[in-house]
C-alpha cells in the first residue's frame, strides 16, 4: 500500500507521521487519511481542494505539477503532506 | 524626524574625528536606506584600489525610512562594506533592537572609516558621541561584552565583535543585541581590522509619521494581513525556520556532506518538529514583530536562541551530523565567538570531505559530533587547523589544491539548498551579488512551496525572469529595512503605502521595485568596477558535472549557462553580464557611472 508520510502539525491531528492507506489516487488516499478526523480534514482541504499553502508531494515531486489529487497512486509509492510552512 | 532622520554620522577612528550631516535627499529617494543607501555610499567611499581589511574600507551602518515607526518589524538595520571573504559588495542585516535605537539617536546611517591604534567603542547618545577605550573588552566573548556593556533592549543596545573579528577571520559576524548577527561575508573582521570592539546606541527621538492617521490605518490592514497569512501567524511562530527541513529533504535538494549528496537520513533527527518536540523552551520576537520565528531553546547542558534552519543544516547535513542537541550548542557557540554560522559549518563539512579525500590528516570526518564545538573555537580563535579554516571554505580547500571541494559561489559558502534539485535557486546563487546566498531573494517560494505560484524546480526554463524578479524584491525590502517573512503576507503596494504615510512623499509599488532594480544594479556596478566578470557568475563544479546519484532530483545538475543567458536578457545586461546604457539611464544610475569614469 501507499505509505503516507504526514509533516508539521498534521501529525498532531492525525496522531502519528506515517499511514500506509489504500488508495488509486492522491485524492482517495488522503480522504480515506482524513475519514472520521475532521481536524485533520479541515487542515488538508478547503471545498476547492488542498487548501492554499498545503503541499502534496508524490515520490519528492510536487502533485500540483501532476495531475493534482487525481494523480495516479502505486502501492511502492511515498506521499508525503506538508501544512503552510516557511522559512529558510 | 518623519522618515529619514536626515542625518549622517561620519567618525574616523585613525583621527578620532567625528562629523554629522545632512542625507542626500536625492539619494534617500532613489535607494531608500539600508542596504541600498549602504551601496550608494560604498560606490563613492571604497573604489578597487582598497583592501578590505586596510583602514581604507569602510563599515557603513543604515537604517531605512521605516526604521522604528513602529511599522511590522521595522527594527532591522544593515552594515555594508567591501568583503573580506569575496571582494564583492557586501552588506549584511540584523533584527532585535539596535537597529531601531540607532535610528532613535536621529541618524540615518554611521559611517566608520580608519583604524584606531588601540581597542575602542563607540558610544552614541544623549551626549553625543564618545569614542571610549575598549582594552578592558578585548577578548571577550560576545555575551560577557553584550552584559558588562548593559545591553538593555528597549532603551541601551550593544553591537560588537567576538573573538573571531578580533582575530580577522573571514568569516566572522558583527552581533548585536546578544545574539543577532550581521553574519555573512566577514563584516566581523573588518570590523577587528579596526580595533573597534563595540558600538552602544541609547536614542530618544522618535519616528513619527507624516500623516498619522493614514499610518495607522496600513498598520492595522498590514497587520490583518499577517494575521491571516498562514505562513506568518502559524507556520513561522509554531515550527520557526527549521520546519522546511524535511521538505527539502523529500524533495532531495538537501545538501549532505559538503553537497555529495541531495538527502540525508538524519533529517528527522534536526527537523523543525523534532526541534519542537524536545529543545523548543519557547518562540521569541524582535521589536515590533508579531511573527515571532526566533526559537529560545535548551539543551541538556544549556540554553539560548536558535538555530535557524540553514545553521542547523551547516552543522547538520553538511557535516553528517544529526545531534539536534550539539547542533543547537554550536549555535550558541557562534553567536558567543561571533561566527557566520553558515560559512563556518559549510566550511567544516568541506575540511571533512578533505579529510576523507585523504588530502589532510585529521580526525575531523563526517558524523563526529564529538568534535564539533572545539572546531569552532579552533576557528574563532585562529589554533590548529581552525587558522586555516578562519579563511573560509574556499581559501583553506585552495591550500591543498582543492579548491573545487569549496562549496561556494565568488568564496560566499552556499546555504542549505543542493541547487541539481532546484534551478533556479541555483542560478540565484550564481548571480548573488554578495556570493551564493539564499537572501538575496529566495527560490525556496516557487520552487517548493508554491509561493506566490509554483513552479517546476527541475526546469531551467523560465527562471531568468523569475529570479531577477525575486532579487529585486529582496533588495527593496533590504533598503527599506524590514524582514523578508513579513514580504510573505504584505505585498510591495502596503510598503508604498506605509512609506508615503511616514514620509509624505508619494510613493508607488512600481517606485519600490525599480528601487529595488537600481540597488542589484548598483551592486552589480560595483563588483564589475573590482574586476568580476561573468566567468564569477558561478557555481563549484560538482554542482555543473556531477550528476545526483539517487533520490528525487536523481540525474540533474544545475542548467546554469541556459538560465544565466535568459536572466541577463531580462535584466537588460549585455551578454557579459554588464548593465547596457539603456538600462543604466532607465535606473538613473547612467550619470553615476559617468561620473566614476567607468
Amino acid at each position: 500500500m501507499p505509505l503516507v508520510k504526514l509533516f508539521g502539525h498534521l501529525r498532531d491531528y492525525a496522531g502519528g507521521s506515517e499511514f500506509e492507506i489504500a488508495g488509486q489516487t492522491v485524492g482517495e488516499a488522503l480522504i480515506r487519511l482524513c475519514a472520521d478526523n475532521e481536524p485533520l480534514h479541515n487542515a488538508i482541504f478547503d471545498q476547492e481542494g488542498l487548501l492554499s499553502h498545503v503541499r502534496a508531494l508524490l515520490d519528492g515531486r510536487d502533485v500540483e505539477l501532476a495531475q493534482g489529487l487525481n494523480t495516479a497512486l502505486d502501492d511502492s509509492d511515498q506521499l508525503a503532506v506538508f501544512p503552510p510552512i516557511a522559512g529558510g | 524626524m518623519q522618515g529619514w532622520a536626515d542625518k549622517i554620522l561620519d567618525i574616523d577612528l585613525s583621527s578620532g574625528t567625528v562629523e554629522t550631516y545632512p542625507l542626500d535627499k536625492d539619494i534617500a529617494r532613489l535607494f531608500l536606506g539600508g542596504r541600498g543607501l549602504g551601496a550608494r555610499l560604498l560606490w563613492d567611499l571604497v573604489g578597487p584600489h582598497v583592501e578590505p581589511l586596510s583602514p581604507e574600507n569602510v563599515l557603513i551602518f543604515a537604517t531605512g525610512p521605516l526604521t522604528a515607526s513602529g511599522a511590522q518589524t521595522s527594527n532591522r538595520f544593515s552594515v555594508s562594506t567591501k568583503s573580506p571573504l569575496t571582494g564583492t559588495i557586501l552588506d549584511a542585516n540584523s533584527g532585535g533592537w539596535w537597529g531601531m535605537q540607532f535610528k532613535r539617536t536621529g541618524h540615518d546611517a554611521l559611517i566608520v572609516r580608519g583604524k584606531a591604534d588601540r581597542p575602542v567603542m563607540i558610544e552614541i547618545g544623549s551626549e553625543g558621541v564618545i569614542i571610549k577605550d575598549a582594552a578592558h573588552l578585548w577578548g571577550k566573548t560576545v555575551f560577557v561584552t553584550t552584559e558588562v556593556l548593559e545591553q538593555d533592549n528597549n532603551k541601551r543596545n550593544v553591537l560588537c565583535i567576538g573573538p573571531a573579528g578580533e582575530n580577522l577571520s573571514r568569516i566572522a559576524a558583527i552581533m548585536n543585541d546578544g545574539t543577532r548577527s550581521l553574519a555573512r561575508g566577514g563584516a566581523g573582521a573588518v570590523m577587528g581590522s579596526k580595533n573597534l570592539k563595540a558600538i552602544v546606541v541609547v536614542g530618544n527621538q522618535k519616528n513619527q509619521p507624516k500623516d498619522r492617521d493614514y499610518f495607522r490605518f496600513m498598520l492595522y490592514e498590514t497587520g490583518k494581513l499577517i494575521k491571516a497569512s498562514p505562513l506568518t501567524s502559524q507556520a513561522l511562530p509554531e515550527f520557526g525556520t527549521v520546519v522546511v527541513m524535511n521538505i527539502i529533504n523529500e524533495i532531495g535538494a538537501l545538501p549532505t556532506r559538503n553537497f555529495q549528496q541531495s538527502q540525508f537520513e538524519g533529517a528527522e533527527a534536526i527537523s523543525g518538529e523534532r526541534m519542537t518536540d524536545t529543545i523548543l523552551v519557547r518562540n521569541h520576537a524582535c521589536w515590533a514583530c508579531p511573527i515571532a520565528c526566533t526559537r529560545l531553546t535548551r539543551t541538556s547542558r544549556t540554553a539560548g536562541e536558535g538555530p535557524e534552519y540553514e545553521t542547523t543544516w551547516a552543522f547538520g547535513a553538511q557535516c553528517g551530523i544529526d545531534d539536534l542537541e550539539i547542533i543547537a550548542e554550536a549555535n550558541y557557540l557562534c553567536n558567543d565567538l561571533g561566527l557566520d554560522t553558515i560559512s563556518t559549518g559549510n566550511t567544516i563539512g568541506c575540511a571533512m570531505e578533505l579529510v576523507d579525500k585523504g588530502l589532510i590528516e585529521s580526525d575531523l570526518r563526517f558524523g563526529r559530533a564529538e568534535m564539533l564545538h572545539d572546531v569552532i573555537r579552533d576557528i574563532a580563535y585562529r589554533r590548529g587547523i581552525g587558522d586555516g579554516l578562519a579563511e573560509g571554505s574556499y581559501r583553506f580547500a585552495e591550500t591543498y589544491g582543492a579548491s573545487e571541494l569549496s562549496m561556494s559561489s565568488k568564496k560566499l559558502e552556499l546555504p542549505a539548498y543542493d541547487p541539481r534539485g532546484m534551478q533556479g535557486q541555483g542560478l540565484l546563487f550564481a548571480t548573488s551579488n554578495r556570493g551564493g546566498c539564499h537572501m538575496r531573494g529566495n527560490m525556496l517560494g516557487p520552487e517548493v512551496l508554491g509561493l506566490p505560484r509554483l513552479v517546476d524546480r527541475l526546469a531551467s526554463q523560465g527562471k531568468g525572469g523569475i529570479v531577477a524578479v525575486h532579487q529585486d524584491s529582496a533588495a527593496l525590502v533590504d533598503s527599506l529595512v524590514l524582514c523578508k517573512f513579513t514580504n510573505m503576507a504584505v505585498a510591495e503596494e502596503y510598503f508604498a503605502r506605509i512609506l508615503t504615510a511616514i514620509t509624505g512623499e508619494t510613493f508607488t509599488a512600481d517606485d519600490l521595485m525599480r528601487a529595488g532594480e537600481r540597488v542589484w544594479n548598483l551592486e552589480r556596478l560595483y563588483n564589475l568596477r573590482e574586476g568580476f566578470t561573468r566567468a564569477d557568475d558561478t557555481l563549484p563544479e560538482r554542482l555543473l558535472s556531477e550528476p545526483v546519484a539517487e533520490g528525487p532530483s536523481e540525474g540533474f545538475t544545475v542548467n546554469l549557462e541556459l538560465m544565466l543567458e535568459e536572466y541577463y536578457q531580462f535584466r537588460g545586461w549585455d551578454e557579459q553580464g554588464v548593465p547596457t546604457p539603456v538600462k543604466l539611464a532607465q535606473l538613473e544610475l547612467d550619470k553615476l557611472v559617468e561620473g566614476a569614469g567607468t
